[in-house]
Formats: structure tokens, sequence, C-alpha cells
């Protein structure tokens, strides 16, 4: 378990460092993979079936579906790259330290989950981490990324707190993400067949 | 009377599915949504009479009480309206058959997710249908492949996503306590076990939760300052949907509220509550009322108008007296009402005179005496001149404020709708009155947008009247449902 938060801490550290959007989404891949395993190592622990699905569907949605679709409308895109982030990329890599310290610290001052406190602190800094990732990044891909970084860590917060929410919740939950990603993949491509830069910093027209 | 919810969810979830047979005949396509709308008002007004008469409906997974039957009579008015001003004014825009085909199947699943939203039980799958209502109508908001439209719609998903999510976060935090409170998997989450439970659960991980609830469905309401996506999707959105989006879905974010208060009343200090709600809600006027004051969009008045309205309902809310609580809902009902009509109007008048720009829209009056009127006895009433039902309700909140005791909010509350007024007024001068040469003299509005506006406003002209019974009874219902009673 802590190796696979701290690999899962790693990979996504290196998602704000990254410029290429082909690289950023298979680092989201390799995120979704690791919260996949999670789920499978909390389902082991609680023996239960309901993890076992959930880890699939992790599989299926989050490192399948998604990143597929994503990987698709890269390849029938001009080569565009993160050039000009808000934030530097050493900044965004010292913010997302601070995000780890941050969570750790509203942990500990919580003293909730005590069994699974480190576990709970890589959820929430996931979770900070991706929120980071949608304010500081101009590009609508790796908003998207962090969109999806930010669910992630949403996700481990409720697994770590509560071995995950009911069922039927979770399967509406994973619906709404896969919807997600696809209206958003749809309004990249109108952005892009109407010629436009997918730099959201130059949608800026409205105002007042 | 489970079969009739499972309808109410079932027939525009049909009509979207039927609407890609008939993707190539213009006219059935139109008169099935027409038609549609009609069958599932019916369907409303007979669960709404049914929850009137045995106060619950309950089962399996739905749940309808008088709140939920007000919210349901306000959608169900608002997509009939909505479905049948579609008609004229795609024709008017020119949009081709298959984009009119996605554009009334989306409609359709906007208005099931609405729908379900406020008929579910449970907080999760609540949630769910919240975030789906925003996807579904996210591509209605970039309907036109402009610059701006997009734009409009990718903060729309982006911003209210987010805030979504720390809604669900708040949700985790809840269903975490109820855990450790020794709830069992099977009635997670469940908004009547909760009901019971709250107050055996931890009180600070209760406390938390509120605020990212408040925060998150407060992003979907679009109070200040979390209100940017607001203006921009609603001035984007084709108009009828603008109208839906600014009558129906804030009022279903609002219910959503206000189910989640009915719960954490009980287990939360009062006076806490009271300064996040009275906080939140005086602050978006305040924010609002610049916009209003200097606006050149007419849609976009309108947009900022509604944040203004959220703020004035959630002050409502916040007074937590149950004369404030009546007004607050009785105003929801009202603004949703009229709202829709403004934007249906606001979307013909855009059409005729080809631009959005206050500036340019002048004489409107004059060139369509009856659109013109209309539009300028919609505009009054949401500033609420008597004596329409608007006047009524901001009336009973303004007066809930000094009865609490708390003159410097009632006053405040005063100066703030002053001011909110005045700007709306001037504009309204400009629009209706001011005169311009023109060659080309516009048509005026087709019947069908002069009668759904017209229908809305003799409602809420009703409303300021008279207080039928039956509806009476139901918001004080609704209102002792909210506060615990």
């Amino acid at each position: 378990m802590n190796i696979l938060t701290v690999l899962l801490m790693l990979t996504s550290f290196s998602l704000t460092r990254v410029s290429h959007m082909k690289t950023a989404v298979q680092l989201l891949v390799a995120q979704s993979l690791m919260v996949a395993a999670v789920c499978v190592v909390v389902a082991a622990e609680t023996a239960s079936l309901h993890g076992y699905l959930v880890a699939g569907l992790t599989l299926v949605v989050k490192a399948g579906l998604i990143p597929f679709s994503l990987l698709r409308m890269l390849k029938a895109s001009r080569h565009e790259r993160e050039i000009h982030p808000i934030l530097s990329y050493n900044l965004s890599s010292l913010a997302a330290g601070l995000c780890l310290v941050l969570a750790h610290s509203i942990v500990g001052q919580a003293k909730i989950g005590a069994d699974n406190g480190e576990a709970l602190a890589s959820a929430i800094a996931l979770t900070l981490l991706g929120l980071m990732l949608i304010m500081t990044r101009r590009q609508a891909l790796m908003q998207v990324v962090g969109l999806l970084t930010m669910e992630n860590g949403l996700y481990l917060v409720g697994l770590s707190i509560t071995h995950g929410l009911p069922l039927i919740i979770e399967l509406g939950i994973f619906f709404d993400v896969l919807v997600v990603a696809v209206v958003l993949s749809i309004l990249i491509r109108r952005l892009r067949l109407k010629g436009l830069s997918t730099d959201t910093s130059q949608l800026q027209e409205l105002k007042g | 009377m489970d079969v009739l919810i499972g309808l109410i969810v079932g027939v525009p979830a049909a009509i979207a599915a039927a609407g890609f047979l008939l993707h190539e005949r213009k006219d059935a396509l139109q008169r099935l949504n027409q038609g549609g709308s009609l069958i599932l008002l019916l369907l409303i007004a007979i669960v709404a009479r049914a929850v009137a008469q045995h106060g619950v409906i309950q089962g399996g997974l739905f749940y309808v009480d008088s709140l939920s039957a007000l919210l349901l009579i306000v959608v169900g008015i608002l997509q009939t309206t909505a479905c049948w001003v579609s008609a004229p004014y795609l024709a008017e825009e020119g949009v081709s058959k298959e984009e009119l085909a996605k554009y009334y199947a989306l409609l359709q699943l906007f208005i099931c997710t609405m729908l379900l939203v406020l008929m579910v039980e449970n907080l999760g799958i609540m949630w769910v249908a919240v975030e789906a209502t925003t996807l579904a109508s996210a591509l209605l908001v970039a309907f036109y492949v402009s610059r701006s439209a997009l734009e409009a719609a990718w903060k729309y998903v982006m911003v209210c996503t987010v805030g979504i999510c720390l809604a669900l976060l708040g949700l985790m935090i809840l269903y975490y306590a109820q855990t450790a409170a020794g709830g069992n998997g099977s009635d997670a989450l469940s908004w009547l076990v909760l009901r019971r439970e709250i107050g055996t659960l931890n009180p600070l991980l209760v406390k938390l939760s509120l605020i990212f609830i408040v925060i998150g469905y407060g992003t979907k309401i679009g109070l200040a300052p979390m209100h940017t996506w607001l203006p921009d999707a609603h001035s984007q959105a084709p108009s009828p949907v603008s109208g839906l989006l600014s009558g129906a879905l804030l009022s279903c974010a609002m219910y959503v509220l206000l189910r989640h208060l009915a719960l954490f009343q009980d287990a939360v200090p009062h006076a806490f509550l009271q300064w996040l709600l009275l906080g939140f809600g005086l602050f978006s006027i305040v924010v609002a009322l610049p916009f209003i004051l200097v606006q050149h969009d007419v849609k976009r008045l309108l947009a900022y108008s509604s944040v203004e309205n959220m703020g004035i309902i959630l002050v409502g809310v916040g007074i937590w007296t149950p004369l404030a609580m009546y007004g607050a809902l009785l105003h929801l009902i009202n603004h949703a009402l009229i709202k829709s009509a403004l934007f249906y109007l606001s979307g013909v008048i855009a059409q005729r005179y080809h631009t959005k720009d206050i500036l340019r829209i002048r004489g409107l009056v004059r060139l369509m005496p009856l659109t013109g009127s209309l539009f300028l006895l919609l505009l009054l009433t949401i500033t609420g001149v008597p004596p329409m039902g608007i006047f009524i309700s901001k009336l009973t909140i303004i007066w809930a404020a000094f009865q609490s005791g708390d003159r410097l909010l009632g006053v405040s509350l005063l100066l703030l709708l002053a001011g909110v007024c005045a700007g709306l007024l001037y504009y309204c001068w400009q629009i209706c009155f001011s005169v311009q040469p023109r060659q080309a003299v516009p048509s005026e509005a087709e019947r069908v947008v002069l009668a759904a506006a017209g229908i809305s406003f003799s409602v809420v002209l009703f409303l300021g009247l008279v207080m039928p019974v039956w509806l009476g009874e139901m918001l004080h219902q609704a209102v002792l449902m909210v506060m615990g009673g």
C-alpha cells in the first residue's frame, strides 16, 4: 500500500513537469492504473466483491476509454504543447510539494482515518494537485488531465476513509466522469474545427 | 404512483430517443416535442395533486414531498414553454435538420436529468443527477459553434464540475461520519435515514461536510464568488435554453441545497448556518449590482439579475424563520416563471434587431407594440413592482428580515434591491421607449412565444393578487419540511 502511494505521488508529480500532451495522458493512465491497484488492495483487505468490481471499472473507464479518446483526439491535432504555463514548471513542482505538506498537516490535525492516514494524505494531495493543474495550465487538454487527476484524488479520499461509496452511487460517478471527458473532448474538437487554438487563455472574450 | 414517477423520467428520455428516428422530418420532430411536453406536464400535475392530497409519495429510489412537488410544477411549466418556444426560435435561426434533432435530443435529456434531481431520495444519486444536468446542458450552451459559445461552455463545465466535486467531497465526509456512527452500507447517504440519525453523527465532521456542500452546490446555484460561469453560459445558449437554465436549473440547484439544509439544520449551530447563508446571499446581490448597473448585453443583464435573485432567495432562507422561508420559496417560483419568459422574449428581440447590445435596441414598444409591452411588464415585474407576485415575495423576505430583529440586514437588503431596481428600470426605459429612426420595422414575436410569456406573466400576476389554497398549503408543508417540523 505504502509503495503504491509513493508511486502514485511520483507519477502525479511528474505531471507538473510535462509539456507534451501525449506524455501527460500516458502519466494519467499510469496514475489511474495505480488507483485501480489501490482498489484491489482495499478489496483484498475487506474481502468485498464490490471492491474488485470498482477496480475493474477504474481500469476500463479511467485507464481505458478516457485516455483512448483523449489520445485519439491528440492524433488528429496539430502538435500542441504547453509552452507558457501560468506557473513555470519549477514553481508548479514546488506548489505540488506544498500540496503534499498541506495535505499531511490537514490529516495530522483532523486525526481522522488513523489506520490509513498516509493514503488519505496522498489522496488529498492528489486532489489539490489536480486543482492546481486546472488553474495554472493554459492548454485545454492539460486542464482535462487536471480535472481527471482531481477526480482520482477525490475517489481515493472516499476509498481511504470509507472503503468506497455504495455501488450504485459509484456507478453513477463513473458514468459522470466518462461523460465529462466526452463532453470536454467534443468541445476541444469544436475549438479545433473553428480553427481556434486550444489555448484557453485566448478564450477571454466574455467579460462584464 | 411508482409507475407515474417512472413515466415522468421516462417520457423525456423516450422523446429524446424517438427524435433520432424523426430527424428527417422537421415538423414531425417539433410536434413530437411539443406534444410530449404537454403529456409530461399532465403527468407532473397528477403527481403534484397526489402529493397535495397524501403528503408524500415514496418508493424505491424515489421520494416526492411538497418541496419536490413545487419544483416539479415549476420545471413542468418551464419545459412546456421551452419546447413550444424552441420551434419559432430555431426556425428563425435557420438551423439544419441534423442540428435540430441534436438540439431536441439534448433538450429532452436536460429536462430528464432535472426531473431526476427533484425526485431521487438518496443524496449520492442526487449528486450524480446534478452533475448530469451540467453535462446535458453544456452542449446546448455550445450549440452555436462560435468562439464565445465554446468559451462559455468550457467555463461552464470546468467551474461547475470542480464545484460539484467539492460537494462530492462533502458527501464523502458525511458518509464517513455515518459509517463511523455505525450506519451500515444499505442506507448510506439515504436522506430519510440521515434525517433520523444526523443528531448522532460527529458534529465536527457534519459541519465540515456542510461547508463543502454549500460551496459545491452554491457554484451550481450561481452564488458569488463562484458565479463566473453563469452570465457567460446563460447569455451564449440559445434563448429557450437560457430560459430553462435560468428558471429551471438554478431552481433545481436551490432545491438540492434546501434538501441538504433540511438535514443539516438539526446538527449544526443555527448561528453558523445563518452566517454562511446570509453571507453568500448578500455577497451575491452585492456582486451582481454593479454588473446590472453597467451592462450592454441584454441577456447578460438578465443573467446577472438571476445571480441577484438567487442571492435574495438565499437571504430569505438564511433568515431562517417560517415567514422568510415561505417568502424564499414563493420567490423561487415567481423568479423561475418570469425569468424564463424574459429570456424567451429577449431571444426574439435579439433576432429581430440582429443584436444583443442594449444600446442598439431602441423604441421597442413603438416598433413591436405587443412584444414590447409584454417585455416591459415582465421587466417591471422582476424589479418587484406591485401588485405582481414578485413584489409579494420580496416584501415577505424583507419583512421577515425586519421581524427577525436584524435591522441592519433589512435596511441593507432594501438599499441593494433599490439599486438593482434603478439599474433595471434605466435599461427598461432605454430599450422600450427611447426613439431611434429605423427603416425596417421588425415584426412582432410569434404568437406561441407571446402566449408562453403571457401565461407566465399572468400566473405571477395572479399569485400577487390571490394565493390559491392548495398552493399555500403546499408552500406551508415545504417550509415545515425544510425547517424540520
